[in-house]
């Protein structure tokens, strides 16, 4: 962690200049791209195996794993995160521990 | 006879018998052997991340054999460089906490008292987990591949029993294990959502 400066920095006294709000979406920094985590459909993991891996490992209500659940089950895959590219790697490599079938992408 | 697991005050409790115990432990056992790290930890931090940083790059192509495949499945679909980095950043750990999941699951069978199976959180946990990687290996040997091969699986099984079908006793008796697996692993889970 740093340390926080000794004073705030000084505010702008003047009005940011409009132009920004032109340039703002083609200086999106590259961290802020989304990453997603995939899980795919295979004939092995059971439908409440896979309900359970969600609720435990990512946190989410009952609700929300069951329907992730569902859409692997019926739709072939769900992305199950988004964030950084560290994060969907960290998520990737935690599915697969679980034996959950997973990868990990730009969102397209 | 095994009966199914339930959440009894606060923990997951259900009946395996001496025979039904020893099967799963023997085929934990078989997992842990398959899945383990070629270079297995010492349990020393230090001598552990000596060995780690000698090491030569691990192999990053995918394993040959399809069930091992299944247990470490390539991380990107498309862009196999990805697929290929991921898989020697990663393989060692995913490996080692795999044999350390199996490993408690080992312990927790080894100490039960059966017919009575009596787990906290934890253990039942680990025994959930554990039973993933013995399916998934066995249901790759068994050829499933979607959702209708297991169906079939399951029907076939039925037949065979009740001797409507003729099939070899050794792909009987994977198909039995697969199919008892799954309802052991069934009846953990649920009892494990239930909370």
């Amino acid at each position: 962690m740093s340390d926080a400066p000794p004073e705030p920095p000084a505010a702008p006294s003047e009005p940011l200049p409009q132009r920004r709000q032109q340039v703002g979406l083609l200086d999106r920094p590259e961290q802020d791209t989304p990453w997603v985590t995939l899980v795919w459909n295979d004939p092995v993991n059971l439908m409440s195996y896979v309900t359970w891996v969600f609720q435990t490992h990512f946190g989410y209500p009952r609700e929300r794993a069951e329907s992730l659940m569902m859409d692997v089950h019926t739709k072939g895959r769900a992305v199950v995160s988004t964030g950084s590219r560290e994060k969907v790697e960290a998520d990737t490599e935690a599915m697969h521990g679980y034996g959950l079938w997973a990868t990990f992408q730009k969102d397209a | 006879m095994a009966t199914a697991f339930r959440r009894k005050r606060g923990r997951v409790v259900g009946r395996l018998d001496d025979d039904e115990v020893a099967v799963v432990l023997d085929l934990l056992r078989l997992t842990r052997d398959f899945v383990a790290p070629e270079r297995a930890d010492t349990g020393d931090p230090f001598l552990d991340l000596v060995a780690g940083l000698g090491e030569a790059d691990p192999d990053p192509t995918e394993p040959s054999d399809p069930a091992l495949r299944r247990l470490l499945p390539p991380a990107h679909r498309t862009d196999g460089e990805q697929a290929a980095e991921f898989r020697r950043l990663t393989e060692h750990s995913v490996r080692t906490r795999k044999a350390t999941t199996l490993s408690t699951a080992i312990s927790v069978l080894e100490e039960s008292t059966p017919p009575r199976i009596d787990l906290d959180d934890g253990q039942a946990q680990a025994l959930a987990v554990a039973l993933t990687d013995i399916r998934l290996i066995l249901g790759e040997r068994l050829g499933l591949r979607t959702d209708e091969d297991s169906e079939r699986l399951h029907r076939e099984l039925e037949e065979a029993l009740s001797g409507e079908r003729d099939i070899d006793p050794a792909l009987a008796q994977q198909m039995a294990y697969y199919d008892f697996l799954s309802w052991l692993q069934e009846t953990l889970t649920t009892a494990m959502l239930e909370r």
